[in-house]
């Protein structure tokens, strides 16, 4: 599989603050799903924007389809416009990606940045909005949809330039048990058919065995602890310890007290010794 | 109060920006192209504002509901508008009733103030309605009234997203439609927050602790609501750029003008030129 992402020794910091990313070094190929995992602060976010060409690596290198990411690279033709169509990026607020005052245009403007012509991308728009099932959603306004068509039209508006990559920013925050299963069943189906490679940063530990088959968990120093299959870092009851995912704190069964590492959303059995195992 | 005036705010701008309640789906007005109603319309209210009798107003007030009727549009949402018009003219245009701004024959006498100066000013015997006075003030109030009319005519019409629309096919700036749009977009994203804000604070308060700290208070939540809007800003920019903005505004193009659009809008030039020659 070719390399998507080439991260070589990249740190980044926010000007005047501590860096939010040290040394990151790993590489993503095609058709990959990766979760990037961490605890709230962890350079997360930072890791999308680097690799959405939003952010420029201050030292170190990124690359992105074999072509190293800066500021001038982005920008210049025939590179910077292939990048943009080729890597799609879902935000995490939904309101700050759906800028434009109807569906319709909000679906056109990728297309029309890239200068496709008008009844391509009116045909493409179409086409899009029916593959998402939310036709019926392109002459609304965006700020009257609720979260999940937010969500669903923010994907649509990449999906119609037909990107290689997804980079997606909690995906599932927000979002009701119902629009999360869409959403989940729709980006399996368009790595499933389409071979998209998917890149989602998450601290949610469930969404993980549904979006990625490796994880790259970032420590809240801000470097990557571990790169790792998913449901080996799944198991790894330290690891996640350690990075702050899971915890440990006190609880009461009956007269016994105890504690060991856990995470609230998840069953898990264990033993106290005495024949008193059980499942939480 | 503030919470009441929040959330009276939000409300507004809810049933403003939803596509839903606008009438622009009912009648054959809203089915008129965006740029028709835009150049139409605005054409008679650039008329009606150099109108000095008050027979061309009060005909160009009739007009404007009778569009509005025949139009299909939902009259309560006209007719809401309206209602800001007595109170805002109320102030602005009544003073210009009495003879101490407007000299003219007196109509009515209200009370005696006794003449004499107050400061450099000149005070009057008696404070009294002129006719000059009432038909600058009769005058004042119903161009407001017209101008309002045309206005929420227009906007009750149209969705936001055509008005938007019909203003770029007018030939302006893509940028600074862009801008408005976007202002439009994110009105009830920042009146949200600053609601929030507000019933985040009310919900730790318990009764009052004095001007200073309530004051403290607001200028603390601007400052959140500053940075919400900065962070929110920063955002939308990146996702901008995300999608291949790098400077230049790109939009789609207007579709045709049907033989409907073009009679509206000769219909409302000749009714504007009318308006112009009755003066």
């Amino acid at each position: 599989m070719d390399k998507v992402f080439d991260f070589r020794g990249v740190s980044f910091a926010y000007p005047g603050r501590e860096p939010s990313l040290r040394e990151a070094t790993f590489e993503v190929a095609g058709g990959e799903r990766l979760a990037i995992l961490g605890a709230n602060g962890s350079g997360k976010s930072t890791l999308l924007h680097l690799m959405d060409g939003l952010y420029f690596a201050q030292s170190g290198e990124v690359r992105a389809f074999g072509q190293r990411l800066t500021p001038e690279s982005v920008e210049r033709p025939p590179f910077g416009p292939l990048f943009r169509r080729r890597a799609g990026f879902l935000f995490q607020n939904s309101d700050a990606q759906l800028f434009c005052p109807s569906v319709e245009e909000e679906l056109a403007f990728g297309p029309l940045q890239m200068g496709w012509k008008e009844e391509e991308i009116l045909r493409r728009v179409g086409d899009t909005l029916g593959l998402l099932g939310i036709a019926h959603l392109r002459d609304r306004p965006p700020h009257g949809l609720s979260s999940g068509e937010k969500k669903k039209v923010a994907l649509a508006s990449l999906l119609i330039l037909s990107p290689v990559v997804l980079l997606l920013d909690e995906p599932t925050a927000g979002l009701d048990p119902r629009s999360q299963g869409i959403l989940l069943e729709l980006l399996d189906d368009l790595h499933g058919m389409g071979g998209l490679t998917l890149v989602t940063a998450t601290h949610d530990l469930e969404l993980l065995p549904h979006i990625s088959d490796r994880v790259l968990v970032l420590g809240e120093d801000h470097r990557i602890a571990a790169d790792l299959p998913t449901e080996r870092a799944l198991g790894d009851t330290g690891l996640l310890l350690s990075v702050n995912l899971i915890h440990a704190h006190r609880h009461r069964h009956g007269a016994m007290v105890h504690s060991h590492p856990h995470q609230h959303t998840r069953t898990h059995d264990h033993a106290h010794g005495e024949g008193k195992d059980h499942l939480h | 109060m503030v919470r009441r005036g929040l959330g009276g705010l939000v409300g507004i701008a809810t049933v403003l920006l939803d596509d839903g309640l606008a009438a622009g789906r009912q009648g054959w007005l809203g089915r008129v192209d965006a740029r028709a109603k835009l150049l139409g319309l605005l054409s008679v209210l650039v008329a009606t504002t150099f109108l000095r009798n008050l027979g061309p107003l009060a005909l160009c007030l009739g007009a404007a509901w009778a569009l509005a009727w025949f139009g299909g549009l939902d009259m309560r949402r006209v007719a809401l508008a309206l209602l800001a018009v007595p109170a805002f003219t109320l102030a602005l245009a009544a003073p210009a009733a009495f003879n101490v701004v407007t000299a003219g024959t007196p109509l009515v006498v209200l009370c005696h103030l006794g003449g004499g100066h107050w400061g450099p000013w000149r005070v009057p015997e008696f404070l009294t309605v002129t006719d000059r006075g009432l038909f600058v003030a009769a005058r004042f109030a119903l161009r407001s009234a017209a101008c309002v009319s045309l206005a929420s005519v227009l906007a009750a019409a149209t969705r936001p997203q055509d008005l938007f629309k019909g203003l770029r096919g007018l030939g302006v700036p893509a940028a600074f439609v862009m801008v408005a749009a976007m202002m439009t977009r994110y009105l009830d994203l920042l009146l949200r927050s600053a609601e929030e804000i507000h019933l985040a604070k009310l919900s730790r308060s318990l009764g009052g602790v004095g001007v200073a700290r309530e004051q403290a208070w607001a200028a603390a939540g601007m400052g959140e609501l500053y940075r919400r809007s900065r962070t929110v800003a920063e955002s939308v920019a990146e996702a901008m750029v995300s999608r291949g903005y790098t400077g230049e505004v790109h939009t789609l193009r207007q579709g045709r003008w049907s033989w409907q659009d073009g009679t509206f809008v000769a219909g409302c030039l000749a009714f504007g030129a009318a308006l112009l020659a009755l003066g």
